[in-house]
């Protein structure tokens, strides 16, 4: 199977507050139209890497990285990256749901209206696209100009990711996107995640293992900030080739 | 007399003393407050309202330049306190956040908010009043905006760091700058408790007479002059009160009886934002 | 903190005017100081810091100014302002938190937080008025026949009750300083945890040793603060007093004495001054309150920050 690779760390190392070495040596890839998840105990990198993508690390000063990540054939690390635009092409989904102080209409239309669509027929138009791929739109298309914060946690969560999805990234980052959820409203996103790597490349941090097996193409395995393992989720789950990748994985640690 | 027995009997006697005190301290208040009400409500006519002042011993004068002459300063501090307060806060709980100079600016406010107000009055009488020449309204509306600076300064800090900082990074997330970020997220998301702390400082300006004794000073006559020597609700009442006359002191109740009535409302009508938003 | 988005000029303006308007809050207390000094430099060069404290010399005639009356009258309005109003706010607190039924719990704590609202001109309007004949008719005589007789105290009760004196001005400072001294206590109270005090109780306390032996010695940090705030705010209230301290430069023996206090100086005279010397002296006056007033607050920020730190943890 012939899978090109939408984005690739290199030899990736980063630094807090500038001496802190949170991880070591990265060289990790996601495919186009995968699922990557990414999995270890707290504190083990995953979500350090994860926020690597985007440049999130950039917001905080001293922050340091090493190395190169490829997206689109260039080094987004470098300086002259433009980060809002690299933002607008690699999208976020957080813990928590995050929808900001505004009605339905007005979360999705921020991220669009920050790339510079006004007319309001275009906003509508998207608008209801994205709220259909996060399979929320039957659901609120009557009241679009309620508060966000009126949605059940779940509806929230499908919220925030159609308004990821309405700026039509690349490549979409899910920071333990389900960990504050219910069962129920846990299902429905993971639904949605294997749906959505039709049209975007998808890596996910998640501290619960069997999210990971049902839901990823390739999975990573993260400890003390290094990449211990990575390979295809099937393999990775039933014959791990590290010892540590087996002990977490049968629950002998962690 | 046992050993538990005296213990009960001494809690049970501590605890009426501290309800003793309580009493003592509300009957105070209750006993100012009708009094206010009374003598206010007594002297409350329409002409207080509608005519300026009259000289000593001519009846049917009012305080139309007080009421007129206290808007105007209000509304101007209000002008130039809240811009600076929100901006200033803006600042220490986004761009400075957890920075050591916010720390101290936000240290230094607190103490802002309780130095004398009579002692911003002769700051801005050196740099205001004097250089001028004469006594203007403007000296007023700036000595109450100094007033105004920190309280919204301190509250717009504080509600803007209410504001989860994960709503910020998802923001940032969709490629906002952080101006953008502040401007369409963070101020929307803490906008009531913002708004409460502008009406609080309202309230706290409207009834200040030190700052105004030598700035703003007092005017018998209309003007709405800002230029010049300004009435003021609050420096009328001063007057009036030490003054000689009965007619000037039923003013100076009925004067009293406005300001508390204004006061209390915004107070009441900040919480009321504060309880609906954040229940 | 989020760094700055240097490359956006926008964002970079914004950061600025934000930094700008935070400063503004340094460069006025810095404003303050510097500008108090220089109005006053005329009567500190001829008076010197030691001499005009103690000097208790207030006369625009000779032009011989001194600071200790004011001084004086400042301290003995707040302490006695202060004696009369922390029990009170104190069993205000300990009533809201620990007596009180439920439902009177929210209505005494907004009528508390309205009583501080209320502007310090309407006390002292109400002192002149209503309270001022009160002292005089009923109260004052009532001292000085009882504590009056006694030797070494009753020498604070001597003289024609007038009602424009240093008790009467006292007692409405003190009135209005309890609404704001009670509302900090109870927060302070309140950070009690549940647990603490349950396992208090658990061991057989009374109410009244819960709150003596936990509550109160768990929040006394945030109690000294709300108390030192107190302090601070007293010394420099204005209008409370001005109505009916009657501003006379001596040091009076009895609390039934008029006296004066910087800030009722200041309302007083500052409008009158009528020579650069009398009118640096209040300059003069107004420094010495600043200074002082910002030490008090200080402290009292320091006493609220630890407890808070405490607290937090």
């Amino acid at each position: 199977m012939a899978e090109t690779v939408a984005i690739e760390a290199r030899k990736l190392n980063f630094y807090y507050a500038g001496n802190i070495h949170a991880l070591k040596d990265i060289n990790f890839s996601a495919c186009k139209r995968t699922v990557t998840a990414l999995i270890g105990p707290s504190g083990c990198g995953k979500t350090t890497l994860l926020r690597c993508f985007n440049r999130m690390h950039d917001l905080y000063p001293k922050n340091r990285y090493e190395g190169e990540i490829i997206f689109e054939d260039k080094n987004i690390l470098s300086n002259e990256i433009d980060l809002i635009a690299l933002r607008s092409t690699v999208g976020m989904v957080f813990q928590k749901p995050t929808p900001f102080p505004m009605s339905i209409f007005d979360n999705i239309a921020y991220g669009l209206k920050l790339k510079g669509v006004k007319k309001r027929s275009d906003l509508s138009e998207k608008i209801e696209k994205a709220l259909k791929h996060a399979a929320l739109w039957d659901e609120v298309k009557d009241k679009l100009n309620d508060s966000a914060y009126e949605l059940s946690g779940g509806q929230q969560q499908r919220l925030v990711i159609a308004r990821a999805l309405a700026v039509e990234p690349e490549v979409l980052l899910f920071d333990e996107p389900t960990s504050a959820l219910d069962p129920i409203s846990t299902g429905k996103i993971e639904e949605l995640i294997v749906q959505l790597k039709n049209d975007v490349t998808i890596i996910i941090v998640t501290h619960n293992m069997q999210q990971a097996a049902r839901i990823s193409d390739w999975t990573g395995f993260m400890m003390l900030g290094e990449l211990i393992e990575f390979d295809k989720t099937d393999k990775m789950f039933t014959a791990p080739s590290e010892k540590l990748t087996e002990d977490y994985i049968t629950g002998r640690f962690g | 007399m046992n050993i538990e027995k005296r213990r009960k009997l001494e809690s049970f006697i501590a605890l009426l003393l501290s309800t003793l005190a309580a009493v003592f301290g509300l009957l105070w208040l209750v006993f100012i407050l009708g009094d206010v009400l009374v003598h206010g409500i007594g002297a409350l006519k329409l002409s207080l309202f509608l005519n300026d002042p009259t000289p000593p011993g001519v009846t049917g004068g009012g305080l139309r330049n007080a009421f007129v002459g206290q808007l105007l300063i209000t509304v101007f501090a209000t002008l130039i306190g809240v811009p600076v307060g929100v901006l200033g806060g803006t600042f220490l709980a986004e761009y400075a956040r957890g920075t050591k100079i916010a720390r101290i600016i936000s240290i230094l406010s607190d103490i802002m908010v309780s130095v004398p107000s009579i002692v911003i009055g002769t700051f801005i009488y050196a740099i205001l009043v004097k250089p001028v020449g004469h006594f203007n309204g403007w000296a007023g509306a700036v000595a109450l905006a100094v007033i105004m600076i920190p309280v919204v300064l301190r509250t717009t800090e504080d509600m803007l760091s209410l504001v989860p900082w994960t709503l910020r990074e998802a923001a940032f997330a969709l490629g906002s700058p952080y101006y953008k970020v502040i401007i369409q997220v963070v101020y929307r998301g803490a906008a009531t408790g913002i708004l409460t702390g502008i009406l609080l400082s309202i309230a706290r300006v409207a009834g200040e007479t030190a700052p105004l004794l030598f700035t703003s000073f007092n005017n018998a006559f209309f003007s709405v002059d800002m230029k010049g020597p300004i009435s003021s609700l609050t420096v009328s009442i001063f007057q009036y009160a030490m003054g000689p006359y009965d007619e000037w002191h039923m003013q100076a109740w009925a004067a009293s009886f406005v300001i508390t009535v204004f006061v209390l409302l915004l107070t009441i009508l900040g919480r009321l934002i504060i309880k609906w938003r954040y229940r | 903190m989020p760094i700055l988005q240097k490359k956006n000029p926008v964002d970079f303006s914004f950061s600025l005017i934000t930094a700008l308007a935070s400063f503004t809050v340094v460069l006025l207390i810095g404003g303050i100081l510097a500008v108090l000094v220089r109005e006053s430099s005329l009567s500190i060069q001829k008076f010197g810091i030691i001499k005009f404290l103690v000097s208790t010399d207030w006369n625009p005639v000779t032009e011989s100014f001194g600071a200790a009356t004011t001084v004086y009258g400042t301290f003995v309005t707040t302490v006695i302002a202060l004696v009369i109003a922390i029990p009170a706010a104190l069993g205000i607190a300990i009533f809201i938190t620990e007596i009180s039924p439920n439902f009177l719990k929210g209505p005494i704590g907004i009528a508390i937080e309205l009583l501080a609202a209320i502007p310090s001109i309407i006390y002292g309007m109400w002192g002149l008025f209503t309270l001022a004949p009160i002292m005089a008719k009923y109260v004052e005589p009532a001292l000085q026949k009882s504590i009056g007789k006694l030797p070494v105290a009753g020498m604070l009760f001597q003289g024609t009750p007038m009602g424009i004196d240093l008790l009467t001005a006292s007692v409405i400072l003190s009135i209005m300083i309890i609404p704001f001294t009670a509302s900090i206590s109870r927060d302070a109270f309140n950070l009690t945890p549940a647990v603490v005090k349950e396992s208090a109780y658990a061991i057989g306390a009374t109410k009244w040793e819960v709150v003596k032996n936990v509550v109160i010695p768990y929040s006394k940090l945030g109690v000294f603060g709300g108390i030192a705030l107190s302090l601070g705010r007293a010394l420099g209230e204005t209008m409370a007093v001005a109505f009916v301290l009657g501003n006379k430069h001596e040091i009076a023996t009895s609390l039934l004495d008029a006296a004066a206090t910087i800030t009722v100086t200041l309302a007083n005279e500052f409008t009158e001054a009528d020579t650069d010397m009398y009118l640096s002296s209040l300059f003069y006056l107004a420094l010495v309150l600043f200074v002082l007033s910002f030490i008090v607050l200080a402290i009292a920020k320091f006493f609220l920050l630890k407890a808070e730190r405490k607290y937090s943890r």
